[in-house]
């Protein structure tokens, strides 16, 4: 087994492992830590794969932008629940009749399934040619996105600004109608 | 069928349907929504896994699909800073953030 395969099959399990951890961790702030940590691990499978622009982009993003937007939130919050978190679902009463079905049963059944399928049409279509050259694909992205997609790069950059003003203009604190009971 | 960097072509793929799993599972089953808005992150991210292995597997030449990813990054930081900003309200106004028992909008 030569070292990028044994790389890339560390790097996954690790990152499964701590995907899972996103899930049943008790305490909502350990849930966003091993989140941070699943997408540095996933920064570290696109080195693996050669795409080295992306790991960066990951790495400023995900791991410095919405890790730690995500934490500032929750300890910003003064709500008991978001910091305690109220656990997993295995640590909450077991709800009875339909709700359980909708809680524990479909979401099990609907997650194996979609893995399932999509496994199984992953080894069993026939692939066509392999065109990849490998290579540097710094350059290629930066002319890509400066002539054919340079569009929706604009409006990328139009969708943050709007998102960024959005963000500001609901979470203002209006100190003003709050006293007044709101 | 392989990756320019050795890794067979599946390894990915089935990683990124794993991680996509995961994070359907706990998009349907939790009740924090700070831990909903997490899980919805960790799709995208299998989501971009895929494009960066078809990209670096098919189409090298144009890196169309790490270019699709990039986009797909700025969406998520877009809607994860206007998802904090509900959430946040939420806290505010109602003191929890459980789904479940969220009725602004209902009636």
């Amino acid at each position: 087994m030569d070292v990028t395969r044994f790389a890339f099959l560390a790097l996954a399990a690790v990152a499964v492992v701590s995907a899972f951890r996103v899930v049943t961790a008790p305490k909502i702030m350990h849930a966003a830590l091993w989140m941070g940590f699943t997408f540095f691990l996933v920064a570290g499978l696109f080195v693996v794969m050669g795409a080295e622009f992306l790991a960066a982009a990951q790495v400023l993003v995900y791991v410095g932008a919405v890790t730690t937007i995500i934490l500032f939130g929750i300890m910003l919050s003064e709500a008991a629940e978001v910091r305690g978190g109220r656990a997993s679902v295995a640590a909450a009463e077991v709800p009875q009749g339909s709700t359980f079905w909708r809680r524990h049963v479909l979401p099990v059944v609907a997650t194996l399934a979609f893995v399932g399928i999509m496994v199984a049409v992953y080894t069993s279509v026939p692939w066509p040619p392999m065109a990849g050259v490998g290579g540097d694909t710094v350059p290629q992205i930066g002319r890509a996105l400066f002539t054919t997609y340079v569009v929706p790069f604009e409006l990328a950059a139009v969708l943050l600004l709007i998102a960024l003003i959005g963000a500001i203009v609901i979470a203002i604190r209006d100190d003003h109608r709050e006293e007044q009971g709101s | 069928m392989m990756l320019p960097s050795g890794i067979p072509l599946t390894y990915p793929l089935v990683f990124g349907a794993i991680l996509f799993g995961m994070g359907l599972y706990g998009a349907l089953t939790q009740r924090n929504a700070i831990r909903i808005l997490m899980c919805v992150e960790l799709m995208l991210n299998a989501v971009n896994v895929n494009l960066v292995a078809f990209a670096a597997t098919f189409w090298q030449a144009a890196a169309a699909g790490q270019v699709f990813a990039l986009f797909v990054m700025t969406v998520a930081a877009a809607e994860v800073a206007l998802a904090l900003a509900i959430i946040l309200i939420l806290a505010r106004r109602e003191k929890h953030i459980d789904i479940e028992r969220v009725h602004l909008l209902r009636w």
